[in-house]
């Protein structure tokens, strides 16, 4: 240990701090130690700490104590979830190197790379590479890829907390695991911000036993301050999104009082409405305000973070495109509009203001309907008791294996025993069998059973000398344009008629207007004229209104640590203590609810039943999220539906669900204890999923991660709708002709562990039981239940004859008449 | 496969709906049909979309049971036989057809089929842009009807959207019958619905696997 305390490396990077004034965190010098003791390991800090710097560092000090261990070529592997963060990263650590010293190169190599710098790269690498884990599997498809890496000391992986949850997580870990192939002392650092499951994560970075593994947890805090912004009255009726305009007059006074403000929404569809509301009340703003998120043209995106960090823009409303990325010095205000969702990325949102080690962060909270403010008070008592959501590695991703699979064999080609082996120690796939193996070797070979006689999908062969690689230019330039685990949806791009393009909308939305209709994209309202080869073209509207394009990927669920909370927030929602101003505020809401149905306490659970003219109205409210909640009601339905035949539409939020039928429902106290019980759960809701398309729809992104599907194809844009739409098509033709297809399986089981949560229902399902059910016949919708009425996202759920179903709905149609 | 009928009479002329997406015209021993898109099976797999052939197979089943069904003499495609280029499902067409030597087949040119006529001059197949027998036009797309009379088309894929109380929606094909026109399914059941672009004042006819329901 005295040894590297006297290492002229530390010595080195030591003075160097000294000049600039600075001193390393206590976590910064324990990494640098840890990584020359030759430990992997984890790093915990937020944001704003000089996090990069702890692993960058060690790599560098470790050199300069050890130069000889060092060939020429590629160091260091900086693989980041975000591009945006690459070049500015670079820059630090270019700056760095040259200061204090060192000849190494820094680049940048991901999907905006200029093709020159990429071939330069090839024939000779930097020292240091900032990528992405799809490009590292770009890399992988390479001809004669390996010698890039064999020398590579150390891989870190940057923002891991924001990969272990989802399939590119899936491909850091094989990314790693090829890396350790060619390169066995390789050295695996990850850096995190704080989640539920740090042990766990670390677990599924480094799962091989070989290596040491050590854990460095940054001490410092950030401060915080959570103001809630109360409207002058409260609705005793909230829905969604209703509060928007009569706020617009507390927010404005919050931008005039700080330097620069980030406003996040969250979806995009609520940011182009508040950019349109903000302008309209205080038109000034103009050029001082901006909007910001994923649709909107890149270089409009880079010309605003530039704005943004030079303290031009005044404020920026935006959605989570700015939820990480860039560090933006002037920011020293964040208001979120409308639900969070997650503590995690409450707080992650917060961490934008203020963002320098010392400084205060400070959010503000504005609901976009009354019961948000539940939320908030919820938000509040999560952060007081330290509790962040887990992010759960996902397992068994065969469509992702299969993908790398092909990917090796579009490179160098593999053998398959050896790269068995290989996989098997890859945490997400420790539990494959042989036979899963196998089958995904049959896969990229034959195309699985119901393809075997098409050739278009015998992507791969064995070669002579042993190897399975891809000898198709076609199939291999394929499926390099492919590689990578996001599945968008299909968008189109909106242009100008005149020229200019202005961003991109998804087909989904653009499909459902017709020329002559406006809405409203980048902050304009905009007139459709004609959609020509994918491309909608616009001109500007006159039109005062227009509508606000939806986007599918915009509604996240609430998290169950943030649903408990707001449970026990409810539950004593009648009493609220006197610092509680949320709840105190809420009163009038809550008493109504209490008058007319049921406050329920913790260890309750309300049902509601109303009629309306709608129909017969059945709500639950276990508040679990709406993911939960869709599993939830389609379980409900089917266990009503054994009752009677019925047939109902389906309805939920984040608190709770409605079911919706023409009939009377035949719930009440009797047997309502029965409908929630605990007996057959799990047997009940894989009989209620297979009635509902939950499955089909997982299957989606598996068909085209696993090459099923071809998202980008070379040469003319097309229409790709009628071909994503087609997924649908291949999960019904394999559930008849091939239903053991382990692709089929996995979407089973992704709905299985993240759309049901499966331990999540477990659970709700015991808190039920446990708990005091309250049936209430209320005589009209409930503050808790209107929010349910007016939200449009519904399902369908019947166990009828088809044919009945028509014949009475010509009936009911003849009486209205 | 259970053949659900309903009969209805236009211009004097008894035409025998189905549940199958076809109508027969008995009093000219004729099956009328639209929409086939042979070849969209291989062109999506062309175009990196594992679809098995299981689904053309099915569609060509289906229509080989209906022209025994009704004995029929005459097979009268109301445009849009072929999806795309020449590929598999073309050859497997082709041997398909060779069995019904003694029906005449008729193609009405659709929007697809002008990509096809190279493929089309292979078979025993006449193809006209227009054909009128009796008071019936047949064309593909009813918009490029300049004439007067009663046209029957296909083209749209249509469908119809039957809203019930509680919300409850749901979609079926169906034919569209007006005082001018009378549009017809799309046969193939790769294909999407249209419920968009109801003629005025139409008569849907929609089906399910077991009934035909008018609205």
């Amino acid at each position: 240990m005295s040894q590297f305390r006297d290492s002229d490396g530390l010595r080195i990077i030591n003075n160097w701090m000294a000049e600039k004034g600075h001193a390393p965190f206590p976590f910064q010098l324990q990494t640098w130690q840890r990584y020359s003791n030759g430990y992997s390991g984890m790093v915990v800090a937020p944001t704003g700490f000089g996090k990069t710097f702890s692993v960058f560092l060690a790599v560098v000090i470790d050199y300069l104590n050890h130069p000889e261990d060092y060939p020429k070529g590629l160091k260091l592997l900086w693989i980041s979830p975000l591009r945006s963060l690459a070049k500015d990263l670079a820059k630090a650590m270019s700056e760095a190197v040259e200061e204090i010293g060192l000849d190494w190169s820094v680049q940048v190599r991901n999907g905006d790379t200029p093709t020159a710098v990429r071939r330069k790269q090839e024939r000779l690498m930097p020292d240091v590479l900032l990528t992405t884990p799809e490009t590292m599997h770009l890399l992988f498809s390479q001809k004669k890829n390996s010698r890039w890496f064999k020398y590579v000391k150390c891989v870190a992986i940057d923002e891991w907390h924001e990969l272990i949850g989802n399939k590119r997580g899936i491909l850091t870990e094989l990314a790693i695991s090829q890396l350790r192939y060619y390169s066995p002392k390789l050295r695996i650092w990850g850096i995190t911000a704080t989640i539920g499951n740090l042990e766990e994560a670390k677990n599924v970075l480094l799962p091989y036993p070989d290596l040491k593994v050590t854990q460095v947890t940054a001490k410092q805090k950030k401060k915080l301050d959570i103001i809630s912004v109360l409207p002058d009255e409260i609705e005793v009726l909230p829905w969604a999104g209703h509060l928007g305009a009569n706020m617009v007059d507390k927010i404005l006074p919050i931008i005039a009082s700080n330097t620069t403000t980030l406003i996040f929404t969250n979806t995009r569809g609520q940011a182009e409405l508040w950019y349109q509301l903000l302008l309209n009340a205080q038109p000034d703003l103009a050029g001082l305000l901006a909007i910001h998120h994923g649709s909107i043209d890149k270089k409009l995106r880079n010309w605003i973070e530039d704005n943004i960090a030079s303290g031009y823009l005044k404020a920026v409303v935006c959605t989570s495109s700015l939820d990480l990325g860039v560090d933006f010095k002037p920011v020293d205000c964040v208001i979120q509009i409308g639900s969070v969702k997650g503590i995690a990325r409450f707080m992650q949102r917060a961490g934008r203001s203020g963002h320098s080690p010392f400084e205060r962060s400070k959010i503000y909270f504005v609901p976009t309907h009354s019961l948000e403010l539940v939320e908030v008070s919820a938000l509040k008592e999560a952060i007081k008791n330290k509790q962040v959501e887990a992010r759960d590695p996902m397992v068994l991703t065969f469509d992702v294996l299969v993908q790398f699979m092909v990917t090796l064999a579009v490179g160098e080609g593999f053998d398959a025993d050896r790269l068995f082996k290989q996989i098997q120690q890859v945490h997400a796939f420790q539990y494959m069998t042989k036979d899963d193996w196998l089958w995904c070797l049959q896969f990229i070979t034959q195309g699985g059973q119901t393809l075997k006689s098409y050739e278009e999908f015998h992507k791969v062969i064995l070669d002579e000398d042993g190897k399975y690689k891809v000898k198709s230019r076609r199939i291999s330039m394929l499926h390099r344009m492919n590689i990578g685990a996001i599945v968008s949806e299909a968008h189109m791009m909106v242009k100008f008629i005149s020229g200019g393009y202005i961003g991109m909308i998804e087909e989904f939305f653009i499909s459902k207007l017709k020329p002559g209709d406006s809405f409203i994209l980048a902050g304009r309202i905009l007139e459709l004229v004609q959609i020509k080869d994918m491309t909608a073209l616009v001109r500007k509207s006159k039109a005062k209104k227009a509508v606000s394009p939806s986007w599918l990927g915009g509604r996240l669920p609430l998290t169950s640590h943030l649903s408990h909370f707001l449970r026990l927030q409810l539950s004593h929602a009648l009493e609220p203590s006197r610092l509680e101003k949320e709840l105190r505020f809420l009163n009038p809401l809550v008493s109504r609810q209490h008058e007319h149905s049921h406050i329920p306490k913790v260890d309750e659970f309300l049902v509601e039943l109303i009629e309306t003219k709608d129909g017969h109205h059945l709500f639950m409210y276990p508040f679990e999220g709406r993911l939960v909640h869709e599993v939830f009601s389609a379980l409900m339905a089917y266990r009503i539906s054994k009752l009677k035949q019925i047939t109902f539409t389906i309805a939920m939020n984040d608190y709770g669900f409605e079911l919706l039928s023409d009939q009377p429902i035949p719930v009440d106290d009797t047997n309502i204890k029965d409908l929630l019980s605990k007996e057959n759960l799990m047997d009940d809701v894989i009989a209620s999923i297979n009635a509902s398309e939950m499955a089909s729809r997982k299957f989606r992104d598996i068909a085209v991660i696993a090459g099923l599907v071809v998202q980008s194809q070379p040469g003319t844009r097309k229409n790709n709708k009628s071909l994503q739409s087609s997924s649908g098509l291949i999960f019904r033709v394999l559930e008849d002709y091939e239903p053991d297809n382990l692709l089929l399986r996995q979407a089973y089981t992704e709905v299985f562990n993240q759309q049901l949560e499966e331990v999540r229902l477990q659970e709700a399902f015991d808190r039920i039981s446990k708990s005091k059910i309250i049936v209430k016949y209320a005589k009209s919708f409930t503050p808790l239940s209107f929010p349910l009425k007016v939200d449009s996202l519904r399902g369908t759920m019947s166990n009828e004859n088809l044919d009945k179903r028509i014949q009475r709905i010509k009936e009911q149609a003849f009486k209205i008449k | 496969m259970n053949i659900v009928k309903e009969n209805i009479t236009i211009e004097e002329q008894v035409l025998t709906l189905t549940n199958q997406r076809a109508v027969y015209w008995k009093n000219q021993e004729t099956l009328i049909l639209s929409d086939i898109h042979i070849g969209k099976t291989a062109h999506f797999r062309k175009h990196g979309i594992a679809v098995p052939d299981q689904i053309l197979q099915d569609d060509l089943d289906r229509l080989n049971h209906l022209i025994q069904h009704f004995s029929v003499k005459k097979v009268l495609v109301v445009g849009d036989l072929f999806h795309a280029e020449r590929n598999t499902n073309i050859k497997t067409f082709k041997i398909w057809l060779n069995q019904f030597s003694d029906v005449e087949w008729i193609l009405i040119q659709g929007n697809h089929d002008k990509k096809s006529n190279h493929l089309i001059n292979e078979l025993n197949i006449s193809v006209v842009r227009e054909l009128t027998i009796g008071s019936f036009t047949f064309i593909h797309d009813n918009l490029e009807f300049n004439g007067n009379g009663f046209t029957i088309s296909g083209h749209t894929h249509p469908g119809v959207v039957i809203k019930g109380k509680g919300k409850q929606k749901l979609k079926l094909p169906c034919y569209q019958i007006t005082s001018q026109q009378f549009v017809l399914p799309a046969f193939s059941l790769f294909t999407g619905l249209n419920t968009r672009d109801i003629p005025k004042d139409a008569t849907c006819y929609a089906f399910t696997d077991s009934s035909i329901f008018k609205f």
